[in-house]
């Protein structure tokens, strides 16, 4: 727990589980409590930063929860830990609240779905760099995929309340309605108003959504959404930015879309970890090198996972 | 409690080690403890060029354990010189750098070249990679092979301790730690870890862009207590060689227990991932064990096996 001369004090702390709901098929939400040290170090986690949440003492849900498909994964047993992002974080009473929007997939996760209201869970973190938040920039497009949206709702909210001048736009995709990480109802007229997603509202953040199979919003993939949308707009180029979070492939057509545009775009990119904290090179991420037709690795867990999508090297 | 130890001739404060290639160049490990509270460090793998390592992924996960296929990325011999060695030289720990290379002439100029340097107590060569084309386990694998890049390394290796780690890939560890005894090794390590494939079924693919990666982590430590004793019984007690023992550590019992079977000093390499200041405590435990047990010095605990 010593201060990296970064301003951020990066550690391992002990987390209360507040929270642990269910908001979709196979996505919950997770509400975890830091107090003390860790509390006041989580208090300045930032947008597109993570975590590595030790869950291997977490409980297996019971044999009936077990969401099919997963029964062989359930069986796994898990040492490393696993990254997760935060869709919010909220200081209060000398606490901090971090909440985590997640998927069930393996084993790990089958674990974080297995917590409840009083667990303990060691965390490792904040970790890696943010998204920036562009002050001088007038538009914010973000785009999300999937669980990607996650961490650009923590993102929605820290750039309408630190630079409220800001105006930012979502757009958010996934497969079909059931797997579209959101549930807060909103009234028909803020949907009218281009409101889709409740989260976003609150921020006062409009948002649009896209499905691949029409059961939500546009018909079609969220990049060729966006892309029509920005098409339509003619923003000026200088004045926007773009933040995006989701599969590879996805992030590879938002880059290609800004850099036709002349528009600077941040991605949130993944990969396997094992440590989190520069230790293992698992995480390595091919970049460009300036001036050159070289390319080097750069670790997604401490040079990212956020990048600026001219560096990157993304494959669709 | 002290629990300083001798290994090869350098005074260690406790036999506690970070593994190669699971620390970092110490820096990093920094953050989260005293690297100064360890007994030894050791560097991840140096080669001669900087190596950008292996496409992704290059972990998976498996039950009670990982596979990696790292590559041996590092930043070169030179940049290491300039970047690292200042940091190293500020800690109290013995520090060893690992190197590695695909040829007897890699090695040598490697070592020829930190030989010098106050910074470094002596060098670990990684001659049992399993993830490179050349070099690393075919050199680790060989009886012969060991012994000419051993006794070529000796020659230009300045008087620092000079340890070769083993690869358990082979189908008798002692023929390769004789080998490298007998041309001069001052120290063995063991293990490293053991090739291996984890196969997605869907793609019907290896998850490992490598393809096969090295086992690592508790699944593999039953092995590893077993080839160290075994190393200690047929090579290392003759010939007064200390082990440093590894594979799978997580606690200080697993620690102790490579001791009983015949090591000197241990290595924690996976766990560090899981809990980055594990190493601390595996010295705490170290010494209340010794405590608890009244020993007078930790050195009673190297092969005690009954
Ligand atoms: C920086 C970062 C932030 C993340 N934030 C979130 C988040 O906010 N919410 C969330 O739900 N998930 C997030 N993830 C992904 C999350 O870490 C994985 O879903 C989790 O590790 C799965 O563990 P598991 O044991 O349940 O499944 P596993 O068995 O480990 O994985 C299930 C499937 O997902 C694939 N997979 C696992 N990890 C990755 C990875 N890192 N990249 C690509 N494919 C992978 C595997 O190939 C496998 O097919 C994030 C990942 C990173 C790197
Ligand atoms: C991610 C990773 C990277 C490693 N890199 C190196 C390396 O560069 N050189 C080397 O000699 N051993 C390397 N090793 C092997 C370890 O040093 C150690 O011998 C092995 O992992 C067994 O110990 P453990 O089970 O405690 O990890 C690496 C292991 C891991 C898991
Ligand atoms: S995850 Fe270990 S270095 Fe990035």
């Amino acid at each position: 727990m010593t201060d990296n001369g970064a301003g951020s004090t990066k550690g391992v702390y002990e987390a209360v589980v507040r929270s642990n709901k269910e908001i979709g098929q196979r996505f919950y939400r997770l509400g975890l409590e830091f107090s003390g040290a860790g509390g006041e170090t989580f208090a300045e986690a930032r947008p597109g930063q993570f975590a590595q949440l030790d869950l291997s003492g977490a409980p297996l849900p019971s044999a009936g929860a077990i969401p099919e498909g997963l029964a062989d994964a359930a069986r796994r047993g898990i040492i490393l830990r696993r990254p997760f992002s935060f869709c919010d974080v909220v200081r209060k009473d000398r606490k901090t609240q971090v909440e985590i929007l997640y998927c069930v997939v393996g084993p790990a996760s089958l674990r974080m779905k297995g917590l409840s209201g009083g667990d303990r869970v060691s965390v490792i973190g904040p970790l890696g760099r943010s998204f920036s938040v562009a002050e001088k920039k007038r538009y914010a497009l973000l785009v999300a995929g999937g669980m990607g949206a996650g961490p650009l709702l923590y993102l929605a909210k820290v750039l309408t309340g630190e630079s409220s001048k800001m105006e930012v736009v979502v757009f958010a995709g996934a497969r079909t309605r059931e797997v579209l990480p959101f549930r807060r109802p909103l009234d028909e007229i803020s949907r009218q108003l281009g409101f889709s997603l409740g989260e976003f509202a609150e921020y006062g953040v409009k948002s649009q959504v896209a499905t691949d199979d029409g059961t939500a919003g546009y018909e079609g993939l969220v990049t060729d959404c966006f892309s029509e949308w920005l098409g339509e707009k003619n923003l000026p180029a200088r004045d926007t930015i773009v933040y995006a979070c989701g599969p590879e492939a996805m992030l590879a057509q938002v880059a290609d879309i800004a850099r036709d545009k002349n528009i600077d775009c941040e991605v949130s990119m993944e990969r396997r970890m094992a440590c989190g904290i520069g230790l293992c090179q698992s995480c390595a991420v091919e970049c460009k090198v300036e001036g050159s037709n070289e390319s080097v690795y750069k670790l997604c867990c401490e040079d990212g996972p956020v990048f600026d999508s001219k560096e990157v090297i993304l494959s669709s | 409690m002290d629990i300083s130890v001798d290994f090869a001739g350098l005074k260690l404060a406790n036999p506690v080690f970070t593994a190669s290639g699971t620390s970092g160049y110490a820096d990093e490990l920094a953050d989260f403890m005293d690297v100064n509270a360890l007994g030894g460090f050791i560097t991840k793998s140096i080669t001669r060029k900087p190596r950008k390592g292996n496409p992704t992924p290059r972990i998976v996960e498996t039950d009670s354990g990982m596979l990696n296929a790292i590559g041996w990325a590092n930043i070169g011999l030179d940049r290491f010189v300039e970047e690292k060695l200042g940091i190293l030289g500020n800690m109290s720990a013995a520090v060893f750098v690992n190197v590695a290379g695909a040829s007897i002439g890699d090695y040598v100029s490697v070592v020829e070249r930190l030989a010098g340097e106050e910074a470094i107590a002596g060098f670990e060569l990684n001659v049992s990679c399993p993830n490179v084309e050349q070099g690393g386990i075919s050199f680790g694998t060989d009886a012969g092979q060991v012994a000419e890049v051993t006794s070529a390394v000796k020659k230009v290796s300045g008087g620092k301790v000079l340890m070769v780690k083993l690869s358990p890939c082979v189908t008798d560890i002692s023929v390769t730690a004789r080998a490298a005894v007998e041309a001069g090794a001052d120290a063995l390590s063991l293990i490293n870890t053991f090739t291996a494939m984890v196969i997605d079924i869907e793609r019907r693919e290896p998850v490992l862009a490598n393809r096969t990666g090295g086992l690592s982590g508790p699944a593999i430590r039953p092995i590893a207590v077993y080839l160290v004793n075994k190393v200690y019984n047929e090579v290392a007690k003759k010939k007064g060689i200390p082990i440093l023992g590894m594979g799978g550590i997580r606690t200080a019992s697993d620690a102790i227990e490579f001791m009983i079977a015949g090591a000197s000093a241990v290595g924690v390499g996976t766990w560090n991932f899981v809990e980055p200041d594990c190493a601390v405590k595996i010295v705490e435990g170290i010494k209340k064990y010794c405590a608890d047990n009244k020993k007078k010095s930790v050195k009673e605990l190297t092969g005690s096996l009954k």
